[in-house]
């Protein structure tokens, strides 16, 4: 997509009044629904998102269950209210692809030989979207998923970095997405150092791509810090660091 | 076409004889009295994107609605009035018994019962939301999210979609040559009442307001009243297999009103606190 | 005298590094030792573990579970125990070899609703939990108060060879069976007591990985300071080294939570 409009004045600075390489303000809450095993609420700038986890649990009906691992579902759904328009309540092509995507994004981090038999469910829940609201989705699944015990190699930490006005920036929001001139969302997992969601809209040239790359990781890192510290203050409350 | 079907939820015998010891002593198992309902938290203008919003928690259950606006045509028959529109989904977030689809007769149900209440009331005054009479008038959406469920998903649903359209600030549109236009300005809602839905349900021969999961999974019968600030009933539902004696019904119209009132105000209370 | 080191962590962390033998919810990765789950680490010239702080029941043959009987069908209850696979009990297990559904009424033995304590006879990676309520305290509860705590905190309320509690039921004159599953009946006939055994097995839950928290319930029983024992200085979660049957369930050497029988030392 070409850009029509600048979105980056001559201080460097965007249109939500962050510099190109600032990610957007974000905070994560775990357990906050009562019923699910394990759930966290992600605000990542305006995205405000749900992420619940079941499992491992029964799968319905008995013939989907697989013999020796788990399987996995996963739905990305987002509530009428989430958009600028208001979206229509019946599921849409976007959200399928993006369902799918989030499963891929999820489960190499998942030991699902664990759990043969059973069912993992994930389901996303957008009440506000504003640009990277699949990142933010994977990133507070993530959470849910460590919350509801399920046996992980590691985490996932998504992000997404982009092109504005000819400049790689990190972490898109809703305007940049629309108007700008690329857009790459990426998930990774922190430890392993592998990704396991790669997406792009746009055009980059070899250099633009390698830098755009390691922007978007250098965000899952920062993202990374920020799911610790969620749930270490939901598990350890102050008590925090090596005891002995 | 409607099925029975098993209860999905099978409450342990040792659960149901000390519920019944308990209610037959006038406490139900979460402490409460019999005609006590749970405390009512609501928290507005969560979702800046919408014109207005409502984060509802009623005990454990919590809902979250959102108000949008568009314009398009009236209703059939209502030439000269605005659209509501009031759906609701029960996301599989919020129970673990909840199965991804299209909504089942409990969700329709839910909806259009939530609907009922706030329309039969006349708590927008849908005439002043008209733009060409015949043609062109506002659609109000609000759209309801249940996120965890404990029970009581009719009040706590009516409860996001006052609270969201009392605090909502409706766009103003105007028709400039021959298309709608959005004026950028903000317009209070027409509001004319706040009706407010109390559910009742019978357990043997014992009547209780505002169950929870628990008691639920034990109910036989269920009559949901909806009054407004007149003390005058608008709308009424009553669900499953049991049935209620005509000095029941009496009793619980009479309840719904009386406690109505009490909620109502707590309502607005909190309502005010969140703008 | 065992080392041990204790971390929080979540998964993808490091719990060691080093030539160590990886126990319980961890994998090796190259030289790391790396944790599956959010716990507390463990680690010592046995090897490295991971004490996990959350997760769902998953079934153990020999497990001790609490379960709800659902419905039956001709030969057997189906039965929830709070886990993702349905549990069964064959009628063979309550009437005997010469079990007849012409001649023996299932549903008077057992009916939908009732709660049973039972082990988990037979379990493996191919089918449902079996259970059986053939030894001595296993079979239908009548009555008591049903509560619901994380499984993984099981192994804390029950203690050092069950002291905990033994502490908690003495104290509250209350008889409490535990499930692995974290279902747990309280019955009493001092209503008092049934509550306070209650409010004490809740703050375990919720306290369970701190420490002090043995002098702490004592305090809130009022048992008296002469009975504290030396196990109050230990640190807060008894752990057995020892792991039963699940490492040949799983292909990866993860696993789910630690037995109860503590160790005596630290």
């Amino acid at each position: 997509m070409v850009q029509s409009r600048s979105l980056i004045d001559e201080k460097g600075i965007r249109s939500d009044g962050r510099v190109i390489d600032e990610l957007r303000d974000v905070k994560i809450e775990v357990g906050v629904v009562n019923n699910a095993d394990g759930s966290a609420l992600i605000e990542f700038g305006k995205n405000k998102i749900i992420a619940a986890v079941y499992g491992p649990r029964e799968v319905h009906p008995k013939h989907m269950a697989l013999s020796d691992r788990s399987v996995v579902r996963c739905r990305y759904h987002m509530s009428p209210f989430s958009t600028d328009t208001r979206k229509s309540p019946a599921p849409s092509r976007r959200e399928t692809e993006i369902s799918k995507v989030i499963r891929e994004a999820l489960e190499p981090a998942l030991i699902l030989e664990d759990y043969p038999r059973a069912a993992i469910d994930i389901f996303i829940e957008v009440l506000q979207a504003d640009g990277g609201s699949r990142c933010a989705g994977i990133t507070a699944a993530a959470v849910a998923l460590a919350d509801a015990g399920i046996n992980m190699r590691d985490m996932v930490s998504a992000c997404a970095a982009g092109k504005v006005d000819d400049k790689i920036v990190i972490d898109i929001n809703d305007t940049e997405d629309k108007e700008g001139g690329a857009d790459m969302p990426v998930a990774y997992m922190p430890n392993l150092e592998k990704i396991t969601l790669l997406q792009l809209d746009g055009e980059l040239n070899s250099d633009e791509f390698n830098k755009c790359l390691e922007e978007a990781i250098r965000g899952c890192l920062k993202v990374h810090e920020i799911q610790r510290s969620s749930l270490m203050e939901k598990y350890f409350g102050d008590e925090k660091g090596l005891k002995e | 076409m409607s099925i029975s079907k098993k209860s999905p939820i099978i409450v342990e015998n040792l659960r149901k004889k000390q519920m019944r010891e308990s209610i037959s002593a006038g406490k139900r198992l979460d402490d409460r009295g019999l005609d006590e309902t749970r405390p009512i938290e609501i928290e507005v203008n969560v979702i800046k994107k919408a014109s207005g919003s409502a984060w509802v928690k009623l005990g454990k259950t919590e809902v979250v609605a959102g108000v949008k606006v568009e314009t398009g045509e009236p209703f059939e028959g209502l030439e000269n009035s605005g659209a509501l529109i009031i759906t609701a989904e029960v996301l599989p977030i919020a129970s673990p018994h909840i199965e991804p689809g299209p909504p089942d007769e409990e969700t329709i149900e839910l909806a259009r019962v939530v609907d009922r209440g706030v329309r039969e009331s006349e708590m927008l005054d849908l005439s002043k939301l008209v733009l060409v009479p015949g043609k062109i008038v506002y659609t109000i959406f609000v759209d309801c999210s249940i996120i965890n469920v404990d029970g009581n998903l009719f009040d706590a649903t009516s409860y996001a979609v006052v609270a969201a359209l009392s605090s909502c600030k409706l766009p103003v549109f105007e028709i400039k040559d021959d298309q709608v236009v959005d004026t950028g300005k903000t317009q209070e809602p027409p509001i004319t009442t706040t009706p407010v839905s109390v559910t009742t349900v019978k357990i043997g021969e014992y009547l209780l307001l505002d169950p929870n999961i628990e008691e639920e999974a034990c109910m036989d019968a269920r009559l949901t009243i909806t009054t407004n600030s007149k003390g005058s009933i608008v709308a009424m539902q009553k669900g499953l297999k049991g049935y209620f004696t005509v000095d029941e019904v009496k009793g619980i119209a009479g309840k719904a009103r009386t406690k109505g009132e009490d909620i109502r105000a707590k309502l607005q209370e909190l309502i005010k606190i969140g703008k | 005298m065992q080392e041990t080191k204790r971390k929080y962590v979540i998964p993808g962390d490091i719990v060691a590094e080093g030539n160590l033998k990886p126990l319980v919810n961890v994998f090796r990765n190259g030289n790391s030792i790396i944790s599956t789950r959010i716990g507390i680490t463990e680690s010592s010239q046995d090897g490295a573990k991971v004490i996990p702080l959350s997760g769902v029941y998953f079934p153990r043959a020999n497990d001790i579970v609490i379960g709800k009987i659902l419905d039956h069908s001709s030969l057997s209850w189906s039965i929830d125990i709070n886990s993702c696979f349905l549990a069964h009990l064959p009628a063979q297990d309550v009437f005997g070899r010469d079990f007849s559904p012409a001649q023996d009424d299932m549903g008077r033995q057992l009916s939908s609703g009732d709660i049973i304590v039972a082990r988990i006879a037979i379990f493996d990676r191919t089918r449902d939990p079996i259970l059986t309520i053939q030894d001595n305290d296993l079979g239908k509860i009548p009555t008591g108060e049903l509560i619901k705590i994380s499984p993984t905190r099981v192994p804390r309320l029950i203690g050092k060879r069950g002291s905990m509690i033994q502490t908690i039921e003495h104290a509250t004159t209350t008889r409490i069976t535990i499930g692995q599953n974290g279902i747990i009946v309280v019955s009493g006939k001092d209503k008092e007591g049934v509550t306070l055994a209650i409010n004490a097995i809740h703050i375990v839950e919720v306290e369970a990985h701190t420490s002090n928290l043995t002098q702490r319930i004592k305090q809130l029983l009022n048992v008296p300071e002469s009975e504290i024992e030396s196990d109050d200085t230990q640190p807060s979660h008894e752990v057995n080294d020892t792991v039963t049957n699940a490492d040949e369930f799983n292909s990866t050497e993860t696993d789910k939570e630690g037995m109860i029988n503590s160790n005596g030392s630290k």
